[in-house]
C-alpha cells in the first residue's frame, strides 16, 4: 500500500507493552484529504495506533511514511512541526483559560516573533500577535463558538469543550488531523453538529483526518475509508460498504467471535 | 425623494465618510461608511440587472440579519423590485412549503443550510447570492454567487438611475398561519418612510443613535422602525456576529435604539432574573428594595438603587445607554413592562398596528404568481 496518493502509510507496525501485544503487524495507508476511521472493540489498539502516528509511542517494529518521509520513531513535537495535530479521548484543554486563549495555544508553532520581541512588543511581535489572533478568530468562526470566545473552558458543557479541542487542533493548520473519539459522550444533535464540522474541515481546508469513533452510523456516513482492528490486528480495510459486509468485522462487532 | 434607494443616495452624499453599518466579525466591529455602502449597492444592482432582475421581480431573503441582506434588498429596490424576507427561524418543513409555493427566482441565502433547502425545491432559480461560503466549495451550480466576490467587480459605468417609486412595494412578508396557509403582508416605500419619520419625530432620533439589528428581518416592524429611520436619520446600524452572540454584542455595544419583539424583551428579562440572588436572602431583599424605588423615594435611596442594582442590571442586558426601547410585533405582558419600568426602561409600544389592514393587500406591481396569491387571499401550502 504505497504510492504518491498516500499522505500517511503504516507498514507492519507492531507495539507491545512488557510483552503484551497492543498492535500486531498493522499496515494501511491514508490518502490525502480523506477521512479514515479506525474502529474496533475496546482494547483493539486504536488509541495506541494514534499514539504511534503522532509519536507518543515508538513502535517495536515497522515504519511510518508521512508526507513522503519514512521514519521508525518520532517525538510528538516533531510530529506537530510536520503538520500532525490531534485531540484526545479525555479532553485535554487548559480548563482555567478562555476559549480564545486555548485556541491561541494551537498557534504556538506558527508564531514568528521570538520571546524578546514579545516581551518588549518590538519588531515582529505586534504584527504577529494581530495575525495569530485573526487566525484563531477564523477558526472560532468556522466552528461557531463565537458566543463562548471569552468563557472559561472548564465552565462549558462537554460537547462544547470537545469543539474547543477541535478548534485548538485546527488552529495549528494541520495536514493530518487525528481525532480520538471526537463524539464520545455527545447526544445525537451534538454528534450531528460535530460530524458537520469534521466534514467541513476536510472540504474547506483539505485536511486529511484519521478518527476513532464507536458510533458506527456516524463512521459509515462520515468516513471514506474504514480500518477495523480487533485484538491489535487489522481485520478489515476498505470503504464503508466493503467493511459493512466483511464477515470478520460482523463477527467482531456482533460478538460471535468472542 | 420618497424611496429607500433615494435616501441611500442622499446619505451617501451627505455623510459620505460617516459610519453607516457595523458588523461584528472575527471578534471585531467592522465598519462601513455610507459612501462604501452606496458603491456596494451599485455593484449588486449591476449583478441583479445582469441576471435579468427587473421591475416587479422579487428577491427572497433566507438569512439571519446581516448587512449583505440589507444591501442586496436595497439593490432590488433600486431596480424597482421587492424584497421578501422569510423567517429563518421557521422549521425547514415550513420554509420548504413556502419556497415550493413561491417558486423564488432570485434569492439571497445566508449559507450552505439555506442553499441546500433551495436546491431541494428544484425550481428555475436564476441567481442565488450567498454570504457564508463555508461548506460550499464543492457546489458547482452556476446560479450560485459568493457575495464577497462582488467586491472585486469594477464600478466603471455603474450609474444606473433607480427605478423605484414611492408606491412600489419595498418589502413583502410571507408566512404560514396556524392552518399552514400563506399570509401575505406588504409595505410600500412611502409607507415605510412615513412610519420611519413618525418614529424619528416622536422619539427625536438623530444621526448620533446606535441601533442594533439583532432580530431577523421577517417582521414588518423592524423594517418600519429600524431600517427606515436608519436611512432617514443616518445613524449607525449594528449587526451582531450571529444570533448566539447577540446578547454579548448588545452588552458590548450599548445601543441607544432597540427595536425588540416581545420574545426579545422576555428573554432578556429571564436572563436578568436568572442572575438575581435567591428569594428570601438578604441580597434579594436589597434588590427588591432597589427595584421598588419610585419618583417619591429619597435621593439617597435612588442613588444607592441606581448604582448598586439598576445600573448593573441594565449593563447585563446591554441597555446601559438605551434611550429608545421600542416594542414591535406582539404586545409585552404587563408584568414584563413593569419589570423593565423598575429598571428605568420605559418600553415604547410600536406594535404592528397596521398588520391586519395590510395583510392580503393587492399590489399592481406584483408578478402574476404573487398577484394570484394575494387575489385568492389565502392559498393552501
Amino acid at each position: 500500500m504505497t504510492g504518491r496518493n498516500f499522505l500517511l502509510n503504516l507498514e507492519h507496525i507492531s507495539l507491545s507493552f512488557k510483552g503484551v501485544k497492543a498492535v500486531t503487524d498493522i499496515s494501511f495507508g491514508v490518502r490525502e484529504s480523506e477521512i479514515c476511521a479506525l474502529i474496533g472493540p475496546n482494547g483493539a489498539g486504536k488509541s495506541s495506533l494514534l499514539n504511534i502516528i503522532n509519536g507518543v509511542y515508538q513502535p517495536d517494529k515497522g515504519s511510518i511514511t508521512f508526507d513522503g518521509k519514512t521514519r521508525q520513531a518520532m517525538k510528538p513535537h516533531h510530529a506537530a512541526e510536520q503538520g500532525i495535530a490531534r485531540t484526545f479521548q479525555n479532553i485535554a484543554l487548559f480548563k482555567g483559560m478562555s476559549v480564545l486563549d486555548n485556541v491561541l495555544t494551537g498557534r504556538n508553532l506558527k508564531v514568528k516573533s521570538n520571546w524578546i520581541e514579545q516581551l518588549f512588543n518590538l519588531g515582529r511581535a505586534p504584527g504577529d500577535a494581530v495575525f495569530q489572533r485573526k487566525k484563531a478568530e477564523e477558526i472560532i468562526e468556522f466552528l461557531s463558538i463565537q458566543a463562548w470566545r471569552n468563557s472559561i473552558v472548564g465552565n462549558l458543557p462537554y460537547g462544547l469543550q470537545k469543539r474547543v479541542e477541535l478548534a485548538r487542533a485546527l488552529a495549528a493548520e494541520p495536514t493530518l488531523l487525528l481525532l480520538d473519539e471526537p463524539m464520545a459522550g455527545m447526544n445525537n444533535d451534538e454528534k450531528y453538529e460535530m460530524s458537520r464540522f469534521i466534514l467541513d474541515t476536510q472540504r474547506e481546508f483539505g485536511t486529511t483526518i484519521v478518527l476513532i469513533e464507536h458510533d458506527i452510523s456516524v463512521v459509515m456516513s462520515l468516513a471514506q475509508h474504514v480500518v477495523v482492528l480487533d485484538y491489535g490486528k487489522k481485520i478489515g480495510d476498505g470503504t464503508p460498504d466493503e467493511v459493512r459486509i466483511n464477515p470478520e468485522v460482523i463477527d467482531a462487532y456482533l460478538g460471535l467471535k468472542h | 425623494m420618497n424611496t429607500l434607494p433615494s435616501w441611500l443616495s442622499f446619505q451617501a452624499t451627505e455623510r459620505h465618510i460617516d459610519v453607516a453599518i457595523r458588523h461584528k466579525r472575527l471578534g471585531i466591529w467592522q465598519e462601513k461608511q455610507w459612501g462604501e455602502l452606496y458603491r456596494e449597492v451599485l455593484r449588486l444592482v449591476h449583478l441583479l440587472g445582469e441576471k435579468g432582475f427587473t421591475q416587479g421581480d422579487t428577491l427572497f431573503l433566507l438569512t439571519n440579519p446581516r448587512p449583505e441582506a440589507l444591501l442586496v434588498s436595497i439593490a432590488a429596490h433600486w431596480l424597482g423590485g421587492v424584497s421578501a424576507p422569510l423567517d429563518p427561524h421557521c422549521d425547514d418543513v415550513k420554509i420548504l412549503g413556502l419556497l415550493r409555493e413561491l417558486q423564488p427566482v432570485f434569492v439571497f441565502a445566508e449559507g450552505q443550510m439555506q442553499i441546500d433547502l433551495l436546491l431541494k425545491i428544484n425550481t428555475k432559480q436564476r441567481l442565488v447570492v450567498y454570504a457564508d461560503a463555508r461548506g460550499l466549495s464543492r457546489y458547482d451550480h452556476e446560479i450560485l454567487r459568493n457575495y464577497s466576490d462582488l467586491k472585486s467587480n469594477t464600478l466603471d459605468g455603474l450609474n444606473a438611475p433607480s427605478s423605484a417609486k414611492p408606491s412600489h412595494d419595498a418589502f413583502v412578508f410571507y408566512r404560514l398561519d396556524e392552518n399552514d396557509q400563506v399570509e401575505v403582508q406588504k409595505l410600500t416605500h412611502s409607507e415605510m418612510l412615513s412610519h420611519g419619520r413618525q418614529l424619528i419625530n416622536q422619539e427625536t432620533l438623530t444621526n448620533k443613535e446606535e441601533a442594533l439589528a439583532a432580530r431577523n428581518f421577517a417582521a414588518s416592524g423592524h423594517m418600519r422602525y429600524l431600517l427606515a429611520p436608519w436611512l432617514l436619520a443616518g445613524f449607525k446600524l449594528n449587526f451582531p456576529e450571529n444570533s448566539d452572540t447577540r446578547d454579548i454584542d448588545r452588552r458590548e455595544l450599548g445601543p441607544t435604539l432597540v427595536a425588540g419583539t416581545s420574545q426579545t424583551y422576555q428573554r432578556l428579562e429571564n436572563l436578568v432574573k436568572s442572575r438575581l440572588p435567591l428569594v428570601g436572602t438578604a441580597r434579594r431583599t436589597f434588590v427588591n428594595w432597589s427595584l421598588t424605588t419610585d419618583i417619591n423615594s429619597s435621593p439617597v435611596r435612588k442613588a444607592i438603587a441606581y448604582w448598586l442594582v439598576i445600573r448593573p442590571l441594565r449593563d447585563v442586558m446591554g441597555f446601559s445607554r438605551t434611550r429608545v426601547p421600542l416594542l414591535v410585533g406582539e404586545a409585552l405582558p404587563e408584568d414584563s413592562l413593569k419589570f423593565f419600568a423598575s429598571i428605568g426602561i420605559q418600553v415604547r409600544d410600536w406594535s404592528d398596528k397596521v398588520t391586519e389592514q395590510n395583510i392580503l393587500a393587492a399590489s399592481p406591481n406584483q408578478n402574476s404568481r404573487h398577484a394570484a396569491l394575494t387575489e385568492t387571499a389565502r392559498v393552501t401550502e
